[in-house]
């Protein structure tokens, strides 16, 4: 996979607290080509969004995060780059989108400002140019009346509305990538809708990759074209959309994807979630992690970490079960 | 906006007469007389009947209400009445000292501003280092050590062994420096830790790591993004030790005879010349009544939120 946008490989990631170290990344490989969308899912706390912020240097204070493995963005290592160096890549070749919007924009300063001094920072503009400029992004996330929207505050404006904002200061800098950490999950189902098709819609306008994190399976169904499984900081399977949403060969994602309420489910029927819950992060565990909750378990779960395995045309699992199978009868289709 | 004011200053007039009618009644009722201090004044073994008729000149002896009627009646027109100890003017004498007290006042406020903003960037720059633990031992020295022992360490310090600034005075600015520093010392303290602190809550919000995204440094993220949240809370802390400031000055002053409203105020207080108190306190409680006003419009202009419903009243 020569050429992608974003490669990563057996990025590990350990946080450290005052209080406790925890191992929320372990092991995780993918890659991005530009221009397409890869989907990360997982339940809350599998290291999904640890796995794409840490290594930019997005933590919150107090925490210190020490990475291994590797991360090559557009040709150039990202771990182990000095802080100064990679805040050129925050803003400027990579753009995040933040889960609640509300949250993230700062509520004293006007919209206008905050998208502005973007391109003040990355492309060079001076404040009136970048003032233009986030004009010209307002019109193009879609924001109705965008002369009025760039001198009011987040306070003013409805949750759609700033995760538009949000979007706009996240493609001010032309990122090559843009990482969406759970854009639709703070926001109403009709929004949602309205901001994966604008998503999209950019996407396609502005050649952007883009890495969605997320938890909402129909959101994955509708846009990414590869998808990456997590849980408890490592890949269950990783494959293309078609792959990995029709024919899931993990227990995990079979649970999960067997979880989706169906419209034909009579009203009132319980949810099918997933028995027990994940494991707490802690030290490593020399064992799948999901061998408390598999229904397939068998004694070799227990005892050694099941190790990605790719085999042609059909996604990459990390299950003693699945994998041994595949082994025992190779792959001929 | 300007609706808003105006409510304000309406309530203002409210206050003022409220609070003015108050000052007249413990004035007046606190211990001491004011006619024995001066008929003995007058004759040092002053007879009963003497001292009766004093009461009777002054008009002391008229029910209370007549006596603040009268008072309020001639202070709006402008008179402050005289003053019972030397039968002067109140108003010119109080007009020559209120710029003293307000060069004080604002002078300490200015380096109590510099001062807290030094501290508290050093500190929030620099989370956990030795300059933060610095700042927080200066600050904690400045809101433990009184107004008088800090002019008098001052007086010693740079005065007495130094010989760096005169004693007392008012005469240029090098006469400033001392009581600026000795009545400042304490708020800066205690606004130092408004804007560390605040500082230190605004970067753990959601929007700090947004602005870290954008690719922006820690020292810009603190005064683009986290200083402008602050600002609300500064300010309404800045109004809180601004009113403790003119209180101060009752110490101040006379640390470094300076003849300001408060000098004036405590030789009032001294002699029960209750006509000095009375026009003091109302200069005190006119400043108050301002500061308010002054922080409440400041909150407006800093928080977007109260600006828009302040358009709106």
């Amino acid at each position: 996979m020569t050429g992608a946008l974003l490669q990563v490989r057996n990025l590990t990631v350990d946080l450290f607290t005052a209080r406790t170290a925890l191992r929320p990344v372990d092991g995780v490989s993918y890659s991005v080509q530009s221009g397409e969308t890869l989907a990360i899912v997982g339940e809350s706390g599998s290291g999904k969004t640890v796995s794409n912020f840490a290594p930019l240097g997005l933590m919150p204070t107090g925490v210190v995060a020490d990475i291994h493995g590797s991360i090559l963005f557009d040709g150039t290592e990202l771990v182990g780059m000095p802080e100064k160096q990679l805040r050129r890549i925050r803003g400027g070749g990579i753009g995040t989108i933040f889960q609640d919007p509300m949250s993230a924009l700062n509520p004293a300063l006007r919209v206008g400002r905050q998208i502005a001094e973007v391109g003040e920072l990355h492309l060079g503009l001076t404040s009136m140019q970048a003032e233009a400029r986030a004009l010209e992004l307002l019109k193009l996330v879609r924001m109705s009346d965008p002369e009025a929207r760039l001198r009011q505050y987040p306070h003013e404006l409805s949750g759609g509305l700033r995760q538009r904002a949000m979007i706009a200061i996240a493609i001010a800098g032309e990122p090559k990538l843009l990482v969406a950490d759970e854009p639709t999950t703070a926001l109403d189902v009709t929004v949602q809708a309205q901001i994966i098709a604008l998503l999209k819609d950019l996407q396609q306008r502005l050649n952007m990759a883009i890495v969605l994190i997320t938890h909402d399976m129909g959101v994955v169904a509708g846009t990414a074209s590869k998808v990456v499984v997590m849980y408890a900081g490592r890949v269950a399977e990783y494959g293309t959309a078609e792959q990995v949403l029709l024919e899931p060969r993990h227990p995990y994602t079979q649970g999960l994807i067997a979880a989706l309420p169906l419209p034909e489910d009579p009203p009132g029927s319980p949810f099918r979630g997933l028995p027990g819950a994940p494991p707490i992060l802690g030290a490593p565990v020399k064992a799948c992690a999901f061998a408390s909750r598999c229904p397939l378990v068998l004694e070799n779960c227990t005892k050694a970490v099941p190790q990605l395995l790719s085999i042609s045309g059909v996604s990459a699992t990390a299950c003693h079960v699945v994998n041994a199978s595949r082994l025992k009868e190779p792959a001929n289709a | 906006m300007r609706t808003l004011i105006s409510i304000r200053l309406r309530n203002a007039a409210v206050l003022l007469v409220l609070a003015t009618m108050l000052c007249f009644t413990l004035v007046v009722s606190a211990p001491g007389n004011v006619a024995v201090l001066i008929a003995e004044l007058r004759s040092p073994k002053a007879t009963f009947e003497q001292i009766r008729a004093v009461e009777e000149e002054l008009g002391l002896n008229d029910p209370l209400v007549v006596r603040y009627g009268n008072w309020l009646g001639s202070a709006l027109k402008g008179d402050l009445g005289v003053s019972y100890k030397t039968g002067e003017s109140i108003g010119p004498a109080l007009a020559g000292r209120l710029h003293v007290t307000g060069i004080l006042v604002a002078g300490g406020a200015i380096f109590a501003m510099i001062l807290s903003f030094t501290l508290g960037f050093i500190g929030a720059l620099m989370p956990g280092s030795i300059g933060d633990a610095t700042t927080r031992i200066i600050a904690l020295l400045g809101a433990s050590m009184p107004s008088f022992f800090v002019g008098a360490l001052l007086i010693y310090g740079l005065a007495v062994e130094l010989r760096l600034l005169p004693t007392f005075g008012s005469a240029g600015l090098s006469s400033w420096i001392m009581p600026w520093m000795t009545i400042g010392l304490l708020p800066a303290a205690v606004l130092s830790r408004v804007v560390r602190v605040g500082l230190e809550e605004a970067m753990a919000r959601p929007f700090a790591l947004t602005a870290s995204a954008k690719g922006l440094s820690r020292g810009r993220i603190i005064f683009r993004h986290a200083l402008p949240n602050i600002a609300p809370t500064y300010i309404n802390a800045l109004g809180a030790q601004g009113g403790a400031m003119v209180v101060g000055a009752v110490v101040v002053e006379p640390l470094f005879a300076l003849k300001g409203v408060a000098d004036l105020f405590l030789q009032g207080v001294l002699f029960r010349d209750f006509m000095v108190v009375q026009a003091c306190l109302l200069v005190f409680l006119t400043s108050f009544i301002i500061l308010n006003l002054l922080v409440d419009i400041g909150m407006m202009f800093s928080d977007p939120k109260l600006r828009r419903q302040g358009a709106n009243a």
